[in-house]
């Protein structure tokens, strides 16, 4: 048995498809309005993930954390190491780390810059260097950043001096990476134990896994510490970045649902050509249908003929528009991301599929008027065409 | 018994503000192994006659049975029902689908029937109107008098028990259509069934077995 007789035992499909193949033209051009639907609708779609992604890498840094540093209602200057474990006992799943800061002048050379100074143990948590390293417990060296060392002419190993000691540069601050604290200013990183004249920290930072997390880590710290019985106080000051990144990620699902609106218009003008071609389609073989009634075919069967050419439209559009807005995303995703395979992750490949089931579930949708006119259609009437 | 049974048909149409009687009592009959032609001026009826006894429409008035059945009362769906298994219709302009070959247009009428299969019947009947080698043709490969075979052989794949021709003739030349009306002769004995025609084409008469005059939706003789 051949493929065509194999075809023959699903003889709505079979008829179908042999009715889009006689007029290819009429034919490709409904499927090139179906096409030209899904790619707006997928592309548009996954640009708002490409966007999104994009957002959250940049704040990525920061969003994750949260920031304590002593509130109004503080009896001290500063994060007491009290504080500091207290923290530490009760969140046990995050990287707590605490900082005490200054500022100095550093000079080299004849030249001087002012920069902040921070004392920290677990550099490496809190800084990316773009050279050398930043260790997990910071005990001799000084990281410094970028812009400052090529200011002053530093490099790995030159000596840095603040408050009478001399600390050899292991590694040099990334500058590019978020905007954290101190942005503008360049940044002197040294152990704590330089700063051991403060007596408190001046902030505890907690790194969570990632916005989420870090937002329950703030509300857990906030109600612990600044809630005595009835009265707010705040003993700490309990910041993250997360309301930021929560606030950024809403107005890009806004963004992203007015792009798919767009793309769902072009979809809606695609699904009326269609329907437009079957209608011209069953007017014009109205003959043809009043014979196939004439010979015994009953009307469900002709209403599932055309609506299985309506629905092979949909298909063929649909595909072939999801195989175009692959190539779309995957240009998206390089531009935005660097990174083109990016499109084929879930979040992103899923909108092909939205894509494609949309153009089929409007294709289908388009052929129903048509399919029911020409299967309702009395026979003695279509007869004289 | 006479396979199919018009009873004081009447049928009106209603035209705007008027109405048309096309057929006024029309009684008429045909038995199996007979050629029955419908002959008449334009406008006499003779096409809606042919509509009644083929089941595509119903009468205002009268009754009509298939087969001993009273079928006047039957719903379109039971009506398709009827179509698809009793009767068997050749058009004058053939009317083959053309994106099929001729035994995919042949066995057309029963595709959507899973439950027999007819491809071998279609064969059959290609090779007994002669285009046994053109069973793989489309219909613009084959000349009119080609196509009407094929047609022929479309109406007769349900094995019905009339088979019902609308001017089979009308787009043939004369030896053509003397070949198409010795053809269905002889399926005509062959199968046993009833063949009615309506027709202009006085060599038709030579075939029939009887004729039946409608003037103004009256039957003459």
């Amino acid at each position: 048995m051949s493929v065509a007789d194999a075809l023959w035992r699903f003889p709505s499909a079979m008829m179908a498809w042999r009715n889009l193949g006689r007029n290819r033209m009429r034919t490709a051009l409904a499927a090139l309005g179906i096409v030209i639907g899904v790619v707006a609708i997928s592309s548009l779609g996954m640009a708002g993930v490409a966007l999104q992604q994009q957002a959250t890498s940049n704040l990525g840094s920061l969003t994750n954390q949260v920031s304590v540093s002593a509130g109004q209602d503080s009896d001290y200057d500063g994060v007491t190491e009290e504080q500091v474990e207290e923290i530490r006992s009760i969140i046990t799943d995050a990287e707590v780390v605490p900082q005490k800061s200054n500022s100095t002048t550093v000079s080299s050379r004849g030249k001087e810059a002012y920069v902040s100074v921070t004392g920290v143990t677990n550099a490496a948590a809190l800084y990316d260097v773009s050279s050398g390293e930043a260790p997990e417990r910071l005990q001799t060296g000084a990281l410094i950043s970028n812009s400052t060392a090529q200011e002053l002419g530093l490099e790995l190993g030159d000596p840095v001096e603040y408050d009478g000691h001399l600390y050899r540069i292991t590694g040099l601050i990334d500058s590019s990476s978020g905007f954290g604290p101190g942005g503008g200013r360049g940044e002197l990183v040294i152990p704590i134990s330089g700063l051991a004249d403060q007596k408190y920290y001046d902030s505890v930072t907690i790194i969570a896994a990632d916005g989420d997390a870090a937002s329950v880590i703030a509300n857990t710290l906030d109600e612990h510490f600044n809630t005595d019985g009835r009265d707010e106080e705040e003993v700490l000051r309990v910041s993250s970045y997360a309301s930021v990144q929560e606030n950024i990620g809403s107005f890009l699902n806004t963004l992203q649902l007015a792009l798919l609106g767009i793309g769902g218009i072009s979809l809606v003008v695609a699904s009326v050509a269609i329907l437009n071609v079957m209608l011209m389609s069953t007017v014009e073989r109205r003959g043809e249908i009043g014979v196939l009634r004439a010979v015994g075919i009953r009307r469900g069967e002709v209403l599932r003929m055309i609506l299985t050419e309506a629905t092979f439209l949909g298909t063929l559009g649909g595909l072939v528009g999801a195989g175009c807005s692959l190539v779309v995303g995957a240009v998206m995703f390089n531009v935005v991301a660097g990174d083109p395979a990016g499109v084929l992750q879930w979040a992103s490949a899923r909108y092909l599929l939205y894509g494609f089931a949309f153009a089929v579930f409007a294709s289908v949708l388009s052929g129903i008027y048509p399919a029911w006119k020409a299967a309702n259609d009395s026979p003695v009437e279509a007869l004289r065409g | 018994m006479s396979v199919i049974e018009l009873d004081d048909v009447v049928k009106r149409y209603e035209s705007g503000a008027q109405t048309v009687t096309a057929l006024k009592g029309v009684d008429f009959h045909a038995d199996r192994g007979e050629m029955v032609t419908i002959i008449g001026p334009s406008g006499s009826g003779k096409s809606t006659m042919l509509n009644m006894i083929g089941l595509l429409d119903t009468p205002t008035e009268g009754t009509v049975h298939l087969d001993g059945r009273n079928v006047t009362e039957f719903t379109e769906d039971e009506l398709t029902e009827e179509r698809r298994t009793t009767l068997g219709f050749v058009f004058q302009d053939f009317h083959l689908l053309p994106m099929l070959s001729a035994v995919e247009n042949v066995e057309l009428p029963s595709v959507w029937d899973t439950s027999v299969d007819r491809h071998d019947r279609a064969i059959d009947l290609l090779k007994r109107v002669g285009l046994g080698d053109r069973l793989d043709h489309t219909p613009d490969e084959l000349s009119g008098g080609q196509q009407q075979r094929v047609a022929i052989a479309r109406s007769l794949i349900n094995g019905p028990d009339v088979l019902l021709m609308d001017e089979p003739t009308g787009n043939l030349d004369q030896d053509t259509g003397r070949t198409i009306l010795e053809e269905v002769t002889r399926l005509k004995d062959e199968e046993n069934i009833a063949v009615v025609a309506v027709t202009h084409d006085d060599q038709m008469l030579d075939y029939t077995d009887r004729t039946v005059r409608i003037v103004d939706g009256v039957i003459q003789s």
